[in-house]
């Protein structure tokens, strides 16, 4: 080997010397002949304490570390002639003599022919470069850390959320079993939650009523509101109140359960308890003694009551058939009383004994100066029901021109006062009664027909009390606590006796004869029970206990010497006369007329 | 004496210095210390009535920051797979570097070994994952370099597999 190449300039070695030193660099010459390197120049300090190869002496390959000698046996580009060529080796770590360890890097190169080995003691920049991976690994093994946290704590909450949903359905499922109507309130009364059977109720739609003001949801009527309004802004943590009536797709009773969210402070949970079957029966209960102020639990009249209940639901015309005294404007006004006017006028006129002009002014009202006396504009009693129900008793008797003017009403819903000729216009329902027989009155000339069927378009008809005398007990006694309340009297009731007279009396003036020969029996009794002998006399006369049930017309004969003896024995007062007889004063001028008595 | 260069793969963080450190020392350290560059250790096994000295070359963790270089593989008689069974992306990383040293060094015998067995229910790699690994061929052990669990058997597996493989020329 030569000991000096003309490519290093002998001038120069002390510095280069120097300078490998100072950069922890040996540097090796690879022999041409044989795979064996020799030291050039001075060695660094860690070379000397490490391998302690000395100028010039080859290098003792099986003394070098694996990765050097491994990394030596193989063939390298720049040593192969490729011009320019530097190959590294990659750092490899190994001990030192101290018991430490060092991380070296060998890098092949040639200048000119030589085949140079430079080997380096990587310092404090592969420290520096070491330490930099070292803690960009550690930060993404801590994202992995974290990210992996937030997996599970992604996968434990998606559980929860699953399970949570499965607890919801549940609940649902069972609220839906049970069929509990419940919805709950956010802080501002916005429906957040309804369960379906509170949707039948409401008769909406989920869609109709989550996210509304429960004031917008809830079909109740503006009385019931502001009971809700106020058992909502209550305190307490249970609050019921009700039953309130929800005009929903089908009309329910319900009482209303509000309980404080224990989870939520200032939502509520509204309980809507469906107590519609119970209010009916609660209703059939009360009505099998009553409905409105008739009184009664026959079957002729429980199916009264049932025919007013379907009447009430339509707005048309309705004629009222029945004797007198039945109660036909009893029958009037629980039609009014059940109908969507009930909050309108219910007026009540009898058309009997009335002239056509009288009847006119009375029903359609007159202009001042329309005739004598109309000293100022009135309206009449179809103006004065507007919105409401107008009774107009005894309508077979109203004359024929006012029957035209009625007739017209009926059809064009407005009237026209006496002395004007502008038409107004009236939302009436008009209901009639009558004890005549307007079919025949139709086919006798006195009663238009056009205007029956304008007025029979719904009909009830009111048995006699002979035809339900199971009632007379229950009207007896009704009427009787009425009378005693009226007068002060102290009675306790009827004798067995009194009742069975009662019970087999005819009763041609029905109801109105029964409460009039009751407030006779109040009047005369002395004791605590009504007799026998306190009762009217024709009660008494004419009682037919051997056959209690047989019910003969009077002749027009018998009818004509009954009202002449009331109007003698009320010394000639008519009204006195009709109470005697139990009809009422219309129908007692009514009678006199029909019969030829001449009015003393 | 039969020296076998082997080189430990896998990706970064997985426990291949603390295998070899377990298998030549037997010394353990819970402090990540990355590898920079290569480290090489030496080791004898006996195998049957031979004896081998291991030569081990633990390679620098693959990631974005280091690539394996293919020179480092060559020579090698055999390798070794690891994985870190708490992270799943490390056995992608494993079969990366399995085709990378075929491609390098031809089907010379390797073992898989998935480490830290000492904090299983941690796992990411599952039983399918693993069983597809061994459709593939791969030899699958599972240790622990903490509590020393299955080095033995690892190294030893793989000393007998480069003992009774038939050397076969690269191509």
């Amino acid at each position: 080997m030569n000991s000096r190449n003309s490519d290093f300039v002998p001038a120069d070695d002390p510095l280069f010397n120097r300078v490998l030193s100072m950069l922890d660099i040996a540097v090796l010459e690879r022999a041409d002949e044989a795979n064996e390197f020799r030291l050039r120049g001075l060695p660094p300090e860690w070379w000397r304490q490490s391998v302690g190869l000395a100028d010039r002496t080859a290098l003792d390959l099986k003394q070098c570390s694996p990765f050097l000698q491994d990394y030596l046996a193989h063939a390298h580009p720049a040593w192969e002639g490729e011009p320019g060529a530097i190959e590294k080796s990659g750092p490899w770590t190994e001990s030192d003599r101290q018991g430490g360890t060092m991380t070296l890097e060998a890098t092949a190169l040639s200048i000119g022919s030589r085949k140079l080995l430079l080997i380096e003691r990587l310092g404090a920049g592969f420290q520096q470069m070491q330490a930099i991976v070292q803690r960009a690994r550690e930060k993404m093994l801590a994202e992995e850390v974290t990210m992996k946290s937030h997996r599970k704590a992604e996968t434990r909450l998606m559980g929860q959320l699953e399970a949570s949903e499965r607890t919801k359905d549940d609940a649902l499922a069972l609220l839906q079993y049970l069929g509990v109507a419940a919805l709950v309130l956010d802080e501002q009364g916005s429906i957040t939650f309804a369960s379906e059977r509170s949707l039948e109720i409401l008769g909406r739609t989920a869609e109709q009523v989550i996210g509304r003001s429960w004031e917008q949801a809830f079909p109740i009527p503006e009385e019931d509101r502001v009971k809700v309004r106020h058992i909502l802004d209550g305190g307490s943590d249970r609050r019921t109140s009700g039953p309130f009536c929800m005009e929903g797709a089908r009309l329910s009773w319900v009482e209303m359960e509000v309980h404080r969210d224990p989870r939520h402070q200032g939502r509520q949970i509204v309980v809507l308890n469906d107590r519609t079957e119970l209010h009916t029966l609660r209703q059939a209960l009360n009505e099998q003694a009553s409905f409105h102020d008739l009184v009664g639990k026959s079957p002729a009249m429980l199916r009264v009551y049932q025919l007013v209940r379907e009447v009430a639901r339509v707005d048309t015309t309705v004629l009222i058939e029945g004797e007198t005294g039945t109660g036909k404007e009893l029958i009037a006004r629980a039609i009014h009383f059940s109908s969507a006017r009930k909050r309108k006028p219910f007026i009540a006129a009898n058309c009997a004994g009335l002239t056509d002009s009288i009847l006119t002014s009375q029903l359609f009202g007159h202009k001042r100066g329309a005739f004598t006396g109309a000293v100022n504009d009135q309206q009449g009693l179809f103006e004065a029901a507007d919105g409401g129900t107008l009774f107009l008793d005894e309508i077979g008797d109203i004359p024929p021109p006012v029957q035209t003017a009625l007739l017209r009403v009926l059809q064009e819903k407005e009237i026209t006062r006496l002395g004007e000729a502008r038409p107004r216009k009236v939302d009436v329902r008009v209901v009639a009664a009558t004890h005549h027989n307007l079919s025949e009155d139709v086919v006798r000339g006195s009663f238009r027909a056009d205007l029956l069927y304008r007025i029979r378009i719904a009909r009830v008809q009111l048995p006699p009390l002979r035809e339900r005398r199971e009632d007379i007990p229950l009207l007896a006694h009704s009427f009787l606590s009425q009378i005693c309340t009226t007068t002060g009297k102290t009675i306790d009731g009827m004798s067995p006796d009194t009742l069975r007279l009662l019970m087999s009396h005819a009763w041609p003036g029905n109801v109105r004869e029964l409460k009039s020969a009751m407030e006779f029996a109040v009047i005369s009794c002395k004791g605590k029970e009504i007799l026998p002998v306190d009762l009217p006399p024709e009660i008494t006369g004419n009682s037919v206990a051997s056959s209690p049930s047989v019910w003969i017309p009077l002749t027009e004969q018998d009818e004509k010497a009954r009202l002449l003896a009331a109007l003698s024995e009320a010394k000639g007062n008519r009204t006195e006369a009709a109470k005697r007889l139990g009809v009422s004063r219309a129908t007692f001028y009514r009678r006199l007329v029909e019969l030829n008595i001449p009015p003393r | 004496m039969m020296q076998k260069k082997v080189c430990m793969l896998g990706g970064f963080a997985v426990g291949k210095t603390s295998l070899v450190r377990r298998f030549v020392s037997n010394v353990f350290s819970d402090h990540y210390h990355t590898t920079i560059g290569v480290t090489v250790e030496k080791k004898n096994v006996t195998v049957g009535p031979q004896d081998v000295m291991l030569v081990l070359w633990d390679l620098y963790g693959e990631d974005e920051f280091q690539r394996v270089r293919e020179s480092y593989l060559r020579g090698s008689s055999g390798y070794i797979l690891v994985m870190d069974g708490t992270r799943k992306a490390t056995l992608d990383t494993a079969i990366s570097l399995q085709e990378t040293a075929v491609r390098t060094i031809g089907a010379v015998p390797f073992v898989s070994i998935i480490n830290k067995a000492d904090v299983r229910p941690e796992w990411e790699i599952d039983e399918p994952a693993i069983e597809r690994l061994r459709e593939r061929g791969w030899p699958v052990l599972f240790g622990s370099a903490k509590l020393g669990q299955g080095v033995e058997e690892l190294f030893a597996l793989l000393a007998t597999q480069m003992i009774s493989a038939p050397v076969l020329p690269r191509d």
